[in-house]
């Protein structure tokens, strides 16, 4: 393709298009491989892929891709015209996966604006060689050498020089006009054979006799040929130099032509002389198409496995910036219809009209966000490609149960997932599951079993990674937590939960053999940071020789949360709704000071820590007596607190925007999950309810 | 202004037509994802011609360039392949396709291909 063609937006559609069509063609071989044979359908798909990448890397200009992605089409082409026997289908899941690998890893570099310069030769030499052996074994697939490449002489049809004459034609022999001509087609135009016989083709019903140079189009030389020498065609016919002329001159991609008469019959005789075929029908069938025509009940299996599509794909980018200015929106509409300047002002219609406001903002939001969710269905289909691997490598066997993968979640978020959870597969498969001959020796059945649950759970999405493997060693754990001086609770406090729990502390890492899939001296812990990311939380369980359950927890979305504006002092903050309990105007009766000076609140007849916001915060303010201000019960994974402020202000969507890098940079704030503006222009401070009760417990 | 329907599986090839075509006195009236809705495209959009992807799921390109020529013995259709299709493009020109063009082409090439076809 010309360079100047050659756009980002087009690089992207290639990489996006691409990366799916290998991930879904990934997941029909690893769902056909456990089957002794590929489903023809999937064999189809295949085929229409690798033909879909070789068509665009080509346009491209990625020459490697285009090379294996032919080599692999030519494979699944011999699969589905030939059907050969015994064909070794592990094998070629195993070719086929490498592959695409292959094209994956050219994709990542040039989707990094790096040269795809990788070298498939290798690859194409055992591509070559498994598609020789499946020949070997069948002697149709002579017929399709010519897609691979490679002609084999004897297989050919003999080098006879062929022309056609019609039978009914043949018989009268007043024909008048005989005419060379001599055509040659634009340089690089491609399949000039085929292109011949388009000639010939338009030609059939004028001509009477016709012969050309070189005589046999199938063959894979006569493109060349042509492309080199030209096409030569000589014809008998009732019609005129310049009817002929005409229909000729029309040939698209013509690039000159020479068209001459024959002084009589004396050519056409000549080259009557080597060998007349009469034939019936003046074309010949190619035996592809003959094949094509048998196989018409396959196709219709195509038609039914294939789906419709009414999606238009959408650069991440410019969601990203569809969502900020929504946010921006809702912001906007905030200073508008919570303007100081309207307060104490009766304004019917204004507060009618803002109303309406209000809730189309709130509606295009919902709509920008739902846009933004996408299913977990990818991530989780992905981790079938890591179980298939980890579980040849190290003979063990496991099956990957998935449960609630349409559960949806933020598109940014399923991006950072997406690794930790492969991470968490691979530890199951290495340190959980055992081998098969010992699985049978402790009772449990041979194949062992991952499950991948996704459900919502309010503002939250879990992702649940169940095993049935050995389950966590508890002595173990807490043997090399002491050993890394990593305890911080009292040996003899310490639940069960909390030992397994220390296994995503930084630094921690049970397994001394260090495998080739887990364990590469980054541990859990890195899973933790990944998840906390996104603002998510992961917890452990297990039951030893059982198995062990991991769960992740991971908001929604990020973007713009519903939130009660409070206010210390002159400070505004923001709780999430959906942490809150419920809000009240305490009486000093139920407020309990222990010895050590702890304020809690009693609550029908239960007990929660209070905390002042004015005091962590360190802000000024008039309201100190618990009954001059209010308490606020926040929630969170089963643990509650009570926060005490001045006021409440209101509820509103806020969206939430990162604290400031130079207030990261220079101090952690425990407790706050970032900032965004209110109506009237002031800024609030989003509280991070799980911190709060981490600092308050700590 | 001529109008052309592109029908092709893939959303990169049908991006690179259009923008190959993008400086040209050609307007793409449709595209289709494949060979079925290539059809009924055809059928309700009149192109002038028409570039048509090989192969497609649902209905892959003969079969939809042959209902497009019983539909419309007239129908100019360019056939899209690549290396390796040549049975295919055979049977193609036979069932009535204009001509074909090989990927990867070049625009230049591809934009006289369609004023050729279209008579221009």
């Amino acid at each position: 393709m010309s360079e100047q063609y050659v756009n980002e937006p087009m690089l992207d559609l290639f990489i996006f298009e691409s990366m799916q069509l290998i991930e879904q063609m990934e997941l029909l071989i690893i769902a056909n491989e456990k089957s002794t044979t590929y489903a023809s359908e999937a064999i189809n798909e295949i085929f229409r892929i690798m033909h879909t990448i070789k068509g665009s890397s080509a346009m491209m200009l990625f020459n490697n891709i285009t090379t294996l992605a032919h080599s692999m089409e030519d494979l699944f082409f011999v699969l589905r015209e030939d059907k050969p026997p015994n064909v070794d289908y592990s094998e070629l899941s195993d070719l086929v996966l490498e592959g695409l690998d292959f094209i994956k890893v050219e994709i990542h570099k040039i989707r990094n604006g790096d040269e795809a310069d990788g070298d498939a030769s290798e690859l194409i030499t055992s591509l070559r060689v498994f598609h020789n052996t499946i020949k070997g074994q069948d002697v149709k697939t002579s017929d399709l050498n010519s897609a691979q490449g490679t002609v084999a002489p004897e297989t050919r049809p003999q080098e006879k020089q062929h022309y056609y004459i019609s039978k009914v034609r043949s018989e009268t022999t007043s024909l008048r006009n005989t005419f060379q001509a001599t055509l040659s087609f634009e340089q690089d135009c491609g399949m000039e054979n085929l292109r011949a016989f388009g000639v010939v083709n338009e030609l059939r019903e004028l001509v009477e006799e016709y012969y050309h140079i070189p005589e046999d189009l199938d063959h894979e030389d006569s493109a060349r040929v042509i492309a080199e020498q030209g096409f030569t065609l000589f014809i008998k016919t009732d019609h005129s130099l310049e009817e002929i002329h005409r229909v000729l001159i029309q040939t698209i991609s013509l690039r000159d032509l020479q068209l001459i008469q024959g002084e009589n019959s004396e050519l056409f005789n000549d080259l009557k002389e080597r060998e007349i075929l009469l034939e019936d029908s003046p074309v010949k069938v190619p035996t592809a198409f003959r094949d094509k025509v048998v196989n018409e009940p396959e196709e219709k299996e195509i038609q039914a496995s294939a789906i419709q599509q009414s999606i238009i794909s959408v650069s991440v980018a410019k969601l990203d910036q569809l969502m900020d200015l929504v946010g921006e929106m809702v912001i906007a509409e905030a200073m508008v219809t919570q303007n100081p300047d309207l307060k104490g002002l009766e304004l019917n219609n204004f507060e009618k009209a803002a109303r309406q406001l209000r809730k189309i903002t709130s509606e295009l939001q919902d709509t920008v966000m739902s846009v933004r969710m996408v299913p977990l269905t990818g991530t989780f289909q992905k981790m079938n490609r890591t179980l298939r691997d980890m579980c040849k490598k190290l003979n063990k066997e496991v099956q990957l149960q998935l449960i609630g993968q349409e559960t949806e979640v933020d598109k940014n978020i399923i991006e950072h997932i997406s690794d930790p959870l492969m991470h968490l597969i691979r530890n199951s498969i290495d340190h959980g599951i055992e081998m098969p001959s010992e699985r049978e020796t402790r009772g449990k059945p041979r194949l062992g079993t991952i499950t991948l649950e996704a459900k919502n759970a309010g503002g939250d999405v879990l992702i649940i990674i169940r095993d049935d493997g050995e389950g966590f060693n508890k002595d173990r754990i807490l043997a090399k937590a002491r050993e890394k001086g990593l305890l911080q609770v009292p040996e003899d406090e310490i639940t069960d939960k909390e030992i397994y729990n220390l296994v995503f502390l930084p630094g921690f890492s049970t397994n001394e053999n260090v495998t080739e899939f887990s364990g590469r001296g980054v541990g859990m812990d890195v899973v933790l940071k990944n998840i906390e990311a996104v603002g998510g939380g992961i917890a452990a369980d297990s039951v030893p020789g059982k198995g062990t359950i991991i769960t992740l927890k991971i908001p929604l979305t990020l973007a713009i949360i519903d939130g009660m504006n409070i206010k210390v002092g002159d400070s505004r903050y923001t709780i999430p709704t959906t942490a809150i309990k419920e809000s009240f105007r305490p009486k000093m009766t139920e407020v309990i000071v222990d010895p050590d000076n702890n304020e809690m609140m009693m609550v029908r007849g239960q007990c929660y820590p209070i905390l002042r916001l004015h005091d962590i915060y360190h802000v000024q303010t008039d309201v100190i007596h618990f009954t001059d201000g209010i308490i606020i019960m926040v929630e969170q994974d089963n643990k509650t607190l009570c926060i005490f402020a001045d006021e409440l202000i209101g509820q509103q969507q806020v969206v939430v925007k990162a604290l400031p890098e130079y207030i990261r940079n220079t101090k952690k704030v425990k407790g706050l999950a970032g900032c965004t503006l209110l109506g009237d222009g002031s800024i609030s401070l989003i509280l991070d309810i799980g911190g709060l009760i981490f600092r308050q417990s700590a | 202004m001529k109008k052309l329907l592109i029908v092709d599986d893939a959303a990169f090839m049908r991006m690179s037509i259009r923008n190959m075509l993008q400086n040209y006195e050609i307007e793409i009236i449709g595209e289709a994802a494949n060979g079925a809705i290539g059809v009924e495209m055809y059928q309700k959009l009149r192109p002038d011609v028409v570039t048509m992807d090989i192969t497609m799921p649902e209905m892959n390109g003969i079969e939809a360039l042959k209902a497009i020529k019983a539909f419309d013995p007239q129908a100019k259709v360019i056939m899209v392949s690549a290396m390796g299709q040549e049975g295919m493009v055979k049977e193609a020109i036979i069932s009535g396709a204009k001509t074909f063009i090989v990927k990867p082409f070049k625009e230049e090439f591809f934009y006289q291909t369609i004023c050729k076809v279209l008579g221009i």
